[in-house]
């Protein structure tokens, strides 16, 4: 290339954009268009620096930073909030509902028959407790003066 | 990324675990690594008075929000995202308050061109120097804003194109095609200062 850079070329050189190789090499070898290249740059960097005289002491402002954070417990809190509460929800149900079930029903068995069979156990503990009752109406039938009672008055 | 970069980054993961876990020592050294460029962001955004509470907001948002860092971008660009969009709120709360200027910006500039580091430059050229950065300023404030953001984000906070277009969530050719067009536009503006 012996023309030198065109404007929308330097424009791309001052942005750090990439040029096409025969662009770069022209760059390379052009003093001229090395210092139009330059000289934006330096506008630039003056501008940059004018804004780096403004900033504030980094240290003061770090410490400052610091003191701001919130405590180590609030801040995990603060991670942790949006996903814990309804996790935490959901856990108070089950929670509840575990309960309810155990106050209502009794313990599993760990024998897996033992819901097919009947509670003999229990049903003769209750039939023994029935015969041993003499309140029960049915064993006043077979009191022996009751049949002669009604047949002297003939009737029922 | 260049290497001093990338260690950097890497440097960085281990700091965010322990940060993320409420070390704020951890944290201190996170600041260190990164408030220049949060306040530089910062001072384009909302101008040198606020610049400095609008930098600690984001780095205090910064640590509360820590837990929700998910490492798809670096730390840094992640950081500055959040920077970007505290300036934003800042300047929207301001719309609201009152409808004002385009730009929190220093007056005429005269004031703080007399601090434009000259070097060893002599009277003359000391003054056309801050006549060429005056004329800059006032081409930047004419451009477009989204070209203006990103030529600042680029040659003042000193971004990368990869990191701009992620903290501006747009595709890196945008990045380029309106850093190219920035930059060409104010080599016009500037003519004769350039």
């Amino acid at each position: 290339m012996s023309m030198h850079l065109e404007e929308p070329e330097i424009s791309s050189a001052v942005a750090g954009l990439e040029l096409k190789p025969v662009a770069e090499e022209h760059l390379a070898a052009c003093l001229s268009c090395r210092q139009r290249v330059a000289s934006m740059r330096e506008l630039i960097d003056a501008q940059r620096l004018r804004f780096e005289a403004e900033a504030p002491d980094w240290e003061r402002q770090r410490q400052e930073v610091l003191l701001r954070l919130p405590s180590v417990l609030t801040a995990g809190l603060e991670r942790r909030r949006w996903w814990t509460r309804p996790l935490l929800a959901v856990a108070a149900v089950l929670v509840a509902a575990i309960g309810l079930k155990a106050l209502w029903m009794p313990p599993p068995s760990s024998d897996p028959m033992a819901g097919l069979e009947l509670p003999v156990e229990q049903i003769l503990a209750e039939v023994d407790a029935m015969l041993a009752d003499d309140s029960i109406p049915g064993f006043e039938l077979i009191d022996p003066g009751l049949d002669d009672a009604i047949f002297e008055n003939g009737a029922s | 990324m260049d290497p001093s970069r990338s260690d950097l980054s890497q440097g960085d993961d281990a700091l965010v675990m322990r940060a993320a876990n409420g070390d704020r020592e951890a944290f201190g050294e996170l600041t260190n690594r990164h408030q220049r460029r949060v306040w530089m962001v910062c001072r384009q955004y909302v101008g040198v008075d606020e610049a400095d509470a609008a930098a600690q907001d984001s780095l205090v948002k910064a640590f509360t929000r820590i837990g929700d860092f998910d490492r798809r971008a670096a730390f840094s660009t992640w950081l500055t995202r959040i920077a970007i969009n505290t300036c934003l709120d800042e300047l929207r709360r301001r719309r609201r308050a009152a409808p004002v200027v385009d730009e929190p910006e220093d007056g005429d500039g005269v004031g703080v061109l007399a601090q434009v580091p000259d070097g060893q430059a002599g009277p003359e050229a000391r003054s056309m120097q801050r006549q060429a950065v005056a004329s800059l300023e006032a081409g930047e404030k004419a451009l477009p804003p989204r070209q203006r953001e990103i030529f600042r984000l680029r040659f003042y906070a000193e971004m990368d194109l990869e990191e701009i277009a992620e903290a501006l969530e747009v595709h890196v050719g945008t990045v380029k095609t309106q850093l190219h067009r920035a930059v060409h536009r104010l080599r016009e503006e500037l003519g004769a200062y350039r």
